[in-house]
């Protein structure tokens, strides 16, 4: 179990991380989310141990490891990590990697030079790079390389693993199939990962827990269902979801938006966005209607094919939506004057709500 | 799996002024070798006596001489600087941007007058131009005297475009070539494009290199030396040294205010030079492109490169073989044909002479106990540099750059009032020792090999030691198994660079030198100040054979370093 408690880091005077507290569970894959310069980097450095907090502690069970006196060196804690721009050594061969990191890892087992040999093989096996053993880093491709610098962080088997960004240096389509290499073997060492990203489809796809941060604050700490459903601040709302952000006032459990007599069901909005007179609708919640229907008034602005979806720029007084609807709908074009509806979601009638429909 | 979460309890912690102490003492140390001197030389040229006065200053600005010199310096550190600046400029264009073919043999070319010292240059020039030369053919009036001011601008200018060509080409070969097409596609011409892209944008980085060749124009000594004193051609490098060497009552405030003259202007155009390649660091982060941008008609290409071999070889071969000629005569002024042909130069200085030998040992040793010293302790400089953030590492830089920025003899003025007595009272009695040469060496090249160094550890990445880390990995072990692997060949060109370096010097050595203590340099001055030409050109032949031999080692070693597995 790692936690944090009240960290902080300031960079003279600017604070790069102000007041975090943190639980994170044995075996738990936590991905830190949030845009670059929001203190996720900070954080993982500092639960490596490259820098010292400016006040807090960082505890890894029940060992204090940090606080604003003393800093234990990264290579006394019991960790691994992935960069994101790899850090392989240029000269050494990737079995000397592996090795590396099995004699000098100070918690790593002791191994006979065989054992060490098999744990060599074992972990090129798991990542698939066995073929490659006497090859120089200079030689691989960048996804070889990535798995190269995850066998060296996992061979000595650490209790945490940090990974800073690993796959933003791969392409797109190498990235989506790393993820699933990555999660396999995440269930195989049960090792705790803390996983840094700005990429919101790879903090949902693969972690138990998301913790969206922004300007050195937590924002949200919730599963990715929960991150992604119902988004307590307007910076996760925006963020994870790329939700429109509708300005209107609360009234008990209705919603008007501004400038309309609309009146809008609560699904599941926080208290948060409530306090801010903010409805979030993501683009794919959204319904078109024709110009005579009830709903927000707009103008088709921008209609584009997207494969799966079609995409929609929807201009009502003063405010564009993002809108992604099915390509099986019917299509808008841009100039059409439409309707803009918030769509019921199916798993979250209220009794309440139910109800006034039978009425 | 069970999992423990163990980890090291955390650190007692050592005494955090315990911990500082390496630092401070590092930092006092650079403040005594580097900082001190310089402080010393100011004060020393506001004294006359005892007494803090300006005195010096109002006597030696009253001389009709230290004008004239002024002028001098003028006319000849401006005149080589433009010199070097077109020749540099026109080179680094045609290299960066046209399909001349060879260009890696030109390139070797153009380095040369570079490593080879430029008192040997001159040497060298003297021999070309001299009736025994191979222009002797002509008629006297064609042949330029290089014993003037207009032959000194000619030996610097030659010698010191390098620079300029090493820093414009660097930038031409960085400007990304889009930037040029845009232009075209806007209607520019080609000269058009040339006067307003590419030349603004290369223009911070010209003028640095130009400035660098001013610098080194400003410093030079040996030039005017050899040239400028038989022909009572005075610069301030010079007369600075006439001072010294002539001693007199006054000698050393004269000198010391001379050389705060010479020193504020090296100075300031080092700050300006610094500030400019900041200015073009805008251009850095591009990678260079180095494929040709002009392709010139086969014709027009073959007279070009016929033009430019002309010129190299000219300028580099042929006043080296012209001076390798006159060392294999008799005597001075015969030519050489087989009857004359004699190695008799080269037994005199490798077997009678013993001043020759001692010199070639200590220059070697203290060439090799500089490049030690400076490797080790440069190299663990730039570490500290490039792993500490704030004001303080950058402060300590300049603090080191500073003797290597000042003009040698100003430098070596500066060890001498340091080095007679460092603290009150404490007399080391290295003055006049061989110890004195080594200090100076050390305090003058020691950012020599902090560059060699730093650029070594700029190149890696910093993720590579922290991977080293989080495998549990300390400071030993990554020094050994991921730092020295990966910054060797950078740190070892360095170290390179201050041996061959210290192993030619001459200004300071000229100034520092004792019986018994003969540098090289001192003796190759010393033999074509006597007269002895024969033997001044034989000794530099042997020296200059000896860097190419040195120079294409190192060429191999680094090539098959390369091969070893590693990014090109």
């Amino acid at each position: 179990m790692i936690t944090l408690q009240g960290l902080k880091k300031h960079y003279g005077k600017t604070a790069a991380l102000s007041q975090v507290d943190l639980t994170i569970q044995e075996g738990e894959f936590l991905a830190i989310l949030g845009p670059s310069g929001c203190g996720k980097t900070t954080l993982l450095r500092l639960m490596a141990g490259f820098m010292k907090p400016t006040a807090g502690t960082i505890r890894f069970g029940d060992t204090e490891v940090a606080n604003s006196k003393h800093s234990n060196k990264p290579e006394n804690r019991n960790i691994g990590m992935v960069f994101q721009s790899f850090a392989l050594w240029p000269h050494m061969t990737v079995e000397e990697h592996i090795r590396f990191a099995l004699k000098n890892h100070r918690f790593s087992q002791k191994r006979t030079a065989e054992e060490q040999a098999a744990r060599v093989t074992e972990v090129l096996q798991l990542v698939g790079m066995e073929p490659f053993r006497k090859r120089y880093p200079a030689a691989l491709s960048g996804g070889q390389q990535q798995r190269v610098a995850l066998a060296r962080a996992i061979a000595p088997e650490p209790d945490i693993l940090l990974m800073d960004e690993p796959l933003s240096a791969l392409d797109a389509e190498l990235r989506i199939s790393m993820r699933k290499e990555i999660k396999q073997i995440h269930k195989k060492l049960g090792a705790t990962i803390i996983y840094v990203t700005h990429d919101q489809g790879e903090a949902l796809a693969m972690a138990d827990r998301v913790l969206v941060m922004q300007h050195g604050q937590i924002e949200q700490v919730d599963t990715p269902e929960t991150i992604y459903q119902s988004p307590e601040t307007p910076f996760v709302a925006t963020f994870v979801g790329k939700a429109n952000l509708v300005e209107g006032t609360w009234n008990g459990s209705h919603f008007t938006p501004a400038g309309t007599q609309l009146s809008w069901l609560d699904n599941g909005v926080s208290e948060q966005l409530k306090q801010k007179q903010l409805f979030p609708v993501r683009p794919e919640e959204w319904q078109l209607l024709p110009a005579e229907a009830d709903g927000l008034k707009g103008e088709v602005i921008i209609s584009q094919f997207q494969g799966t979806e079609r995409h929609y720029v929807i201009r009502t007084d003063g405010q564009d939506y993002q809108v992604s609807l099915p390509i099986a709908d019917p299509a808008w074009h841009e100039g059409e004057l439409v309707r803009l509806q918030v769509r019921r979601r199916k798993t979250q009638y209220a009794t309440e709500e139910v109800l006034l429909e039978l009425r | 799996m069970q999992l423990t979460m163990k980890s090291r309890q955390l650190n007692k912690g050592r005494h955090t002024a315990l911990r500082k102490l390496p630092i401070l003492i590092g930092m006092l140390i650079l403040f005594f070798f580097f900082l001190l001197p310089i402080v010393r030389l100011i004060v020393m040229s506001f004294t006359s006596g005892e007494n803090i006065s300006f005195g010096a200053y109002s006597e030696v600005l009253k001389e009709s001489v230290t004008w004239k010199t002024l002028w001098n310096t003028i006319y000849i550190v401006l005149g080589s600087t433009v010199l070097s600046m077109i020749l540099g400029i026109t080179m680094a264009a045609i290299m960066a941007y046209t399909d001349v073919r060879g260009k890696a043999v030109m390139q070797l070319f153009i380095y040369l007058p570079f490593i080879i010292p430029s008192y040997i240059t001159t040497l060298a020039w003297v021999q070309f131009f001299s009736s025994s030369g191979p222009l002797g053919g002509l008629p006297d009036w064609l042949i330029p005297n290089l014993y003037s001011v207009g032959g000194i601008i000619f030996v610097l200018g030659i010698s010191h475009y390098p620079l300029v060509y090493l820093m414009s080409v660097q930038v031409f070969r960085r400007i990304p070539r889009d930037a040029e097409l845009a232009a075209f596609v806007s209607g520019a011409s080609r000269f058009t494009c040339w006067r307003k892209v590419t030349l603004p944008m290369a223009l911070p980085g010209i003028c640095s290199g130009g400035l660098l060749a001013f610098l080194s124009n400003l410093d030079n000594f040996g030039v005017p030396a050899f040239l400028g004193i038989p022909a009572n051609i005075r610069v301030l490098s010079t007369y600075i040294y006439e001072q010294v060497i002539g001693y007199g009552p006054s000698a050393f405030s004269r000198a010391a205010v001379l050389s705060v003259l010479l020193g504020i202007v090296a100075v300031a155009a080092t700050l300006v030079q610094v500030w400019l390649l900041r200015r073009s660091k805008v251009t850095e982060t591009t990678v260079p492109d180095n494929e040709p941008r002009i392709q010139l008609p086969s014709s027009k290409r073959r007279i070009l490169q016929t033009v430019l071999w002309i010129f190299l070889l000219g300028t580099s071969l042929v006043p080296f073989l012209a001076m390798g000629t006159v060392s294999l005569v008799q005597a001075y002024g015969i030519d050489l044909t087989w009857e004359n042909f004699s190695l008799g130069n080269y037994r005199y200085l490798l077997f009678e002479d013993e001043k020759v030998i001692r010199s070639l040992g200590n220059s070697l040793l203290l060439g090799l106990i500089t490049a030690i010293v400076c490797l080790i302790f440069g190299t663990l400089f730039a570490y500290y540099r490039s792993h500490k953030q704030g004001k303080l590492p950058k402060v300590l830089e300049a603090i080191i750059t500073m003797p290597y920025a000042l003009p040698g003899t100003v430098l070596a003025l500066c060890i001498i009032l340091m080095w007679m007595q460092p603290l009150p009272g404490w007399y080391p009695g290295v003055y006049g020792t061989p110890a004195i040469l080594l200090i100076a060496y050390i305090t003058r090249f020691f950012v020599l090999q902090f560059r060699g160094s730093y650029t070594a550890f700029s190149q890696l990445d910093v993720r590579m030691e922290e991977a080293a880390r989080t495998n549990g990995a300390n400071l030993f072990t990554r020094w050994r198994q991921i730092l020295l692997p990966l910054i060797l060949p950078g740190v070892l060109s360095g170290a390179l660079l201050v041996f061959l370096t210290s192993l030619t010097e001459l200004t300071v050595s000229s100034m520092l030198w004792s019986s018994g203590a003969e540098t090289v340099g001192v003796i190759i001055f010393s033999f074509e100040q006597a007269g002895y030409s024969t033997y001044s050109t034989a000794f530099s032949s042997l020296i200059v054979l000896a860097i190419l031999f040195g120079g294409i080692a190192y060429l191999i070693v680094q090539r098959k370093w390369r091969r070893r597995g590693r990014k090109a």
